[in-house]
Formats: structure tokens, C-alpha cells, sequence
């Protein structure tokens, strides 16, 4: 290592996708020392490794095992980062509310989903799992976002997804979010029956459905 | 409609046989709907074996499908073993908390007891009951939750898929003490009458890989269908989501039947392991069966057949995965109903025309 900004991002990239959580740290680390643009180094190694990984997980040589490890060693990363990037680069951040609506509390597709968003650029309030349909509208008002998005792993609870999309239309809210759903049981036209805004059948496949809800190039 | 001249029992005996049936083996997989048949709430069956087992059977007699599952979730042996099960009043339970949080706690795990811990005792009792009602008559099968699957409930799934990579010995320890509980209830399943069904939702790979699967998942489904072969049964394996990858794995766990999502494809499945295993499956339980109408339900049943009904070791038209609460009665009747409209011997024409328009 020479300590050139752009063979630093590329072993960031690489250390995301190859799970490795101490090689993160360290290079994260030598990136602050150095005085490398935090920015830089989120967006061109570890968003860049992060991303590689899902493309990985959408071909199926990665699987969720991985993707959930390559995340951790992002995480590691932004965490070390994300204090360095300077207050004037900091974008406002287009904000999704996410959960798992109540009587579900499979949660790792809803996982997976924030990490890819939160990837590619936006902010999310992660509200957990089996929350009420009412939470949902409440926060998304208090945060100001632009996107609802709902999961389920269970038949069961489904209609939960359309309880949230009308407490917004009785609220006469509707129109300010996209509500996007997704998981085991929910296809395109489920989405379409209760009204939903999008749906999507995987984590990769989401964020490109959000970016193009709210109108950013994909 | 053609009325069955076949019980269950007669079908599955000819259909092994070669003989001439009256139609195909059918099993719309019917769990919790069974309560909406009695009109009772879904929480009524916590702890209450004789009221499963009434309403499965009333549930058979109602639909007149192949086989009786006495199953409400899969979490009856975790919740055996210390995870917590939450139970909606009128709805399925889902599971609210974990066993254990790590590894190092899996020390403190041990095998349940099927007669004295959990749900299992009251399980077992609607198995013995439902059999000794019924069973001369139909298979009367009790569901079994595979031991990777369990061990995700009993340490968190995602703690467990993070092991897997980082310290896959302890889900190795973590699956064993898994598959000690699944066996012992196997063998009180078994000695109620009933045949085991397995279900190990979690080793589809829309979660983990085949690489992972015939690490985590297939060797401990293989010793419990050497356990059950060894008894003189047969049994099915159900794994949910995307399976491709893994057909022939899951039949290399010696399973007799395989029981497949709609994430499959029939016909792929039974090109690749059609002279090794039966096949069941796979109209969409929640697209179809519960928001489709009667005429959707019967396409989806006439695709499934045209695809898998040549193969060798045969087919059971089902739903891909146990069918929602909610079901309509009048999609269940309609999934039985297009089978007796296919009879026997199935004529491919009629379907492969289908396919054209």
C-alpha cells in the first residue's frame, strides 16, 4: 500500500466484500490518519464493496450468511468514517421508514433491504419488528420521509400492509409517501390490490424500486 | 362433479402399485384452517391436542384431500427447548424470542422431552387421537420441524447464519442437540401411528447455500430419515422458497417425497430427481389459494399437473407451502375439484393445449 487515495478504496471495496472485518478497521483507520476524504472512502470503498456484494447475492454465488458479514464489516467501517466527513459534504438524505408489520417478527429480509439502502445513499428509520400499522404513519410524518416500507415473511399477516396504506389515505397523508412492500408471500399484484406504491422481490431489487419512486437516476 | 371412489389410503396404495386410480393424490396442505372449519379461534388449539385433532378431521371430511397434517407452526420443539412463542389470539403464532442469544449458551441447551415439555405432549395426543379416528383410512402424518430450522429459532436466525461462517462448530453442537430433540419426537410421533412430515423451512436457498445446506442442514434430515426408513415408513420433506440448487441433496437425504414451493418448477424438479423421489406441490398458497378465485385455483392445479405428472415415482398435487389462515373453503374445493376433473388416466392433451392459448 502506497497510501494512494484509490488503491485504499479498492481494498475498503475488498475487504467489504470479502467479510473481513479487521482489514476494514484498519484501512478505515489509515484513512482518517492520512487525512483521505471520509466521503470518498464511504462512497468508493466500502458503498462500492457493499454493492459488488449484492450483486454477488443477486447471482447467487453470495447468500444471505455473506451478506449479512460483508455488512458487518461496512458497518465497521462507517462507523469509524462517518465522524471524519466534512459537515459541508453531508447531503440531505432522503429518508425511508422500514419495519415488520405486527404479528411478524421474521426479520432478516427487512435486513437486508436497510443495508442496501442505506448503502446506496439514503436514511432509515428502522423501526424493528411486528409493528402496529399506526406507528408506521406516525413516524413517517415525524421524520418527514419520503417512503413507507413494509415486510412480511407470513400470510398471515398481509393485511396488516394494506391497515397502514389506509390509515394514511383516512389521514389524507397518502399522497406524500411511497409505500413500497415486500417479502415471502407478497407479489406485484398484491401490491397492486392494496394500493401500494411498489413492490420488490428482493434487496438489491428494492433500492432500484425506491430510486426510481423518488425520482433519483438509478 | 366425479365423486372419489378411492379412500386416501386405497389412492396412495394403487398409485404405488401402478394401478388405475380414481384421480391423483391431492393435499391442499391444510394448518390453522382447520380451526375455521370448527369455527374455533386459532389460539384454542394451544395446549389442547383433542380439539387439533377434531379439527383436522372434521377439516379431511370437509375437502376430502389425501393426507391429515397435524401441525399449528413450526415452533413446537424450539418452544420445547426454551424459545418463546407468541400466540395471536385468532392467528398463527410466530416466535418472540429466542432460546439463547450466543454460542456460548448452547451448553445450557437440552434435547426436550415430547411426553413433558411445551406444546409436544398435546401434540402428540392429537396425532394419536386423529389416527385412531381415522387412520385406516387416511395418512395421518406429524409435522416435524428440521433440525437447522429449529436451531435458527433457538439462537436467532441471524445470529445462526452469522455462525455459520465464524464458528461453525458451535452450529454444529447447536443442530446435534436440534436433531437429539427431533429424533426422540420422531420416534413418540411414530409410536402414536402417525408417519413424521419434515418441514426445514430454513434451508432454502433463498437463505443459506447449497454448500451450507449439505453441511448444516442435509446430514442431520439424513439420519432422521434413516431413523424413520428403519421403522418401516416413508416420509416427505417439505423446504421452502427456492430449492433448485439443492433437488438432489435433499433427495440424497433418502426423503420419499418432496415437497416443493411455488418457487420451484415442477417439471425442472422432475427432470433432475423425478426417478429418485415423488414430487409434491406447488399452486401458490397465498397468490392462489388465498387471493385467487376458484377459476385461477383450477389453471394453477392443470399447470402443475401437465408439468409432473409423468414422473416416474409420481406426484401429489399440492399447495407450495401450508395454505393461509384465511383460505377460502371454495379454493380448497376447487383444487380437489380440478384433480377429479382430470381423473385418471391423465390426458395430456386437453393440458398441453392449454398451454397454447
Amino acid at each position: 500500500m502506497t497510501g494512494q487515495p484509490e488503491e485504499l478504496f479498492h481494498a475498503l471495496s475488498d475487504a467489504v466484500v470479502g467479510m473481513e472485518e479487521d482489514r476494514v478497521r484498519e484501512l478505515a483507520t489509515r484513512a482518517v490518519d492520512t487525512g483521505i476524504d471520509a466521503l470518498a472512502a464511504i462512497d468508493r470503498g466500502l458503498v462500492a464493496g457493499m454493492n459488488r456484494a449484492g450483486k454477488l447475492f443477486e447471482s447467487e454465488e453470495y447468500f444471505i450468511p455473506e451478506l449479512l458479514l460483508c455488512s458487518d464489516a461496512m458497518y465497521v467501517g462507517l462507523d469509524i468514517l462517518r465522524p471524519h466527513v466534512k459537515h459541508d459534504a453531508k447531503q440531505i438524505r432522503q429518508k425511508v421508514v422500514i419495519g415488520v408489520v405486527e404479528g411478524d417478527t421474521h426479520d432478516i429480509g427487512k435486513n437486508l433491504v436497510k443495508i442496501m439502502l442505506e448503502a446506496s445513499g439514503f436514511e432509515i428509520v428502522d423501526l424493528g419488528r411486528d409493528i402496529p400499522a399506526q406507528r408506521f404513519v406516525d413516524v413517517a410524518v415525524s421524520e418527514n420521509a419520503r417512503v413507507i416500507a413494509l415486510s412480511t415473511l407470513m400470510t398471515t399477516t398481509m393485511d396488516a400492509m394494506a391497515d397502514v396504506i389506509q390509515l394514511l389515505q383516512k389521514a389524507n397523508l397518502r399522497d406524500r409517501f411511497k409505500v413500497i412492500v415486500g417479502g415471502g408471500p407478497i407479489s406485484q399484484s398484491f401490491a397492486d390490490h392494496i394500493g401500494a406504491d411498489g413492490y420488490a422481490a428482493g434487496a438489491p431489487a428494492a433500492v432500484k424500486l425506491v430510486k426510481k419512486l423518488v425520482g433519483e437516476a438509478v | 362433479m366425479k365423486r372419489d371412489r378411492l379412500t386416501p389410503i386405497e389412492r396412495f396404495a394403487a398409485y404405488h402399485r401402478g394401478e388405475p386410480l380414481d384421480r391423483l393424490p391431492c393435499v391442499p396442505i391444510v394448518g390453522n384452517t382447520a380451526a375455521r372449519v370448527l369455527g374455533v379461534k386459532v389460539s384454542q388449539f394451544r395446549g389442547n391436542g383433542s380439539l387439533i385433532a377434531e379439527a383436522q378431521v372434521a377439516a379431511y371430511h370437509r375437502f376430502g384431500y389425501d393426507v391429515i397434517r397435524i401441525f399449528t407452526d413450526l415452533y413446537t420443539q424450539a418452544e420445547a427447548m426454551g424459545a418463546k412463542v407468541h400466540y395471536p389470539e385468532d392467528e398463527t403464532a410466530y416466535l418472540a424470542e429466542p432460546a439463547i442469544t450466543s454460542a456460548n449458551a448452547i451448553d445450557s441447551l437440552r434435547p426436550a422431552n415430547p411426553y413433558k415439555d411445551g406444546n409436544l405432549p398435546h401434540h402428540l395426543a392429537a396425532m394419536e387421537q386423529a389416527f385412531q379416528a381415522i387412520g385406516k383410512e387416511v395418512p395421518v402424518t406429524g409435522a416435524l420441524t428440521g433440525p437447522f430450522t429449529t436451531a435458527s429459532f433457538l439462537i436467532g436466525t441471524e445470529n445462526l447464519v452469522r455462525l455459520m461462517l465464524k464458528n461453525p462448530a458451535a452450529v454444529h453442537q447447536l443442530c446435534e442437540i436440534a436433531y437429539q430433540s427431533a429424533l426422540v419426537y420422531a420416534e413418540a410421533i411414530l409410536d402414536t401411528g402417525c408417519t413424521p412430515s419434515l418441514t426445514d423451512a430454513l434451508c432454502s436457498t433463498t437463505v443459506i447455500s447449497p454448500k451450507q445446506f449439505k453441511e448444516f442442514g442435509q446430514p442431520y434430515l439424513q439420519r432422521l430419515m434413516d431413523f424413520i426408513h428403519g421403522r418401516g415408513r416413508t416420509a416427505t420433506l417439505h423446504i421452502c422458497g427456492k430449492t433448485a440448487p439443492i433437488w438432489e441433496a435433499m433427495a440424497d437425504t433418502g426423503a420419499d417425497c418432496l415437497s416443493l414451493d411455488n418457487a420451484a418448477d415442477l417439471e425442472a424438479a422432475m427432470l433432475k430427481v423425478g426417478h429418485r423421489v415423488r414430487l409434491m406441490g406447488n399452486v401458490p398458497p397465498s397468490e392462489i389459494m388465498l387471493q385467487g378465485a376458484p377459476v385461477q385455483v383450477r389453471k394453477a392445479v392443470r399447470a402443475c399437473v401437465r408439468k409432473a405428472h409423468h414422473n416416474p415415482q409420481g406426484l401429489v398435487v399440492a399447495s407450495g407451502c401450508s395454505l393461509p389462515v384465511e383460505t377460502p373453503f371454495a379454493n380448497i374445493d376447487a383444487m380437489l375439484d380440478a384433480v377429479r376433473e382430470i381423473g385418471w388416466p391423465v390426458d395430456d392433451e386437453p393440458l398441453e393445449m392449454e398451454l397454447a392459448t
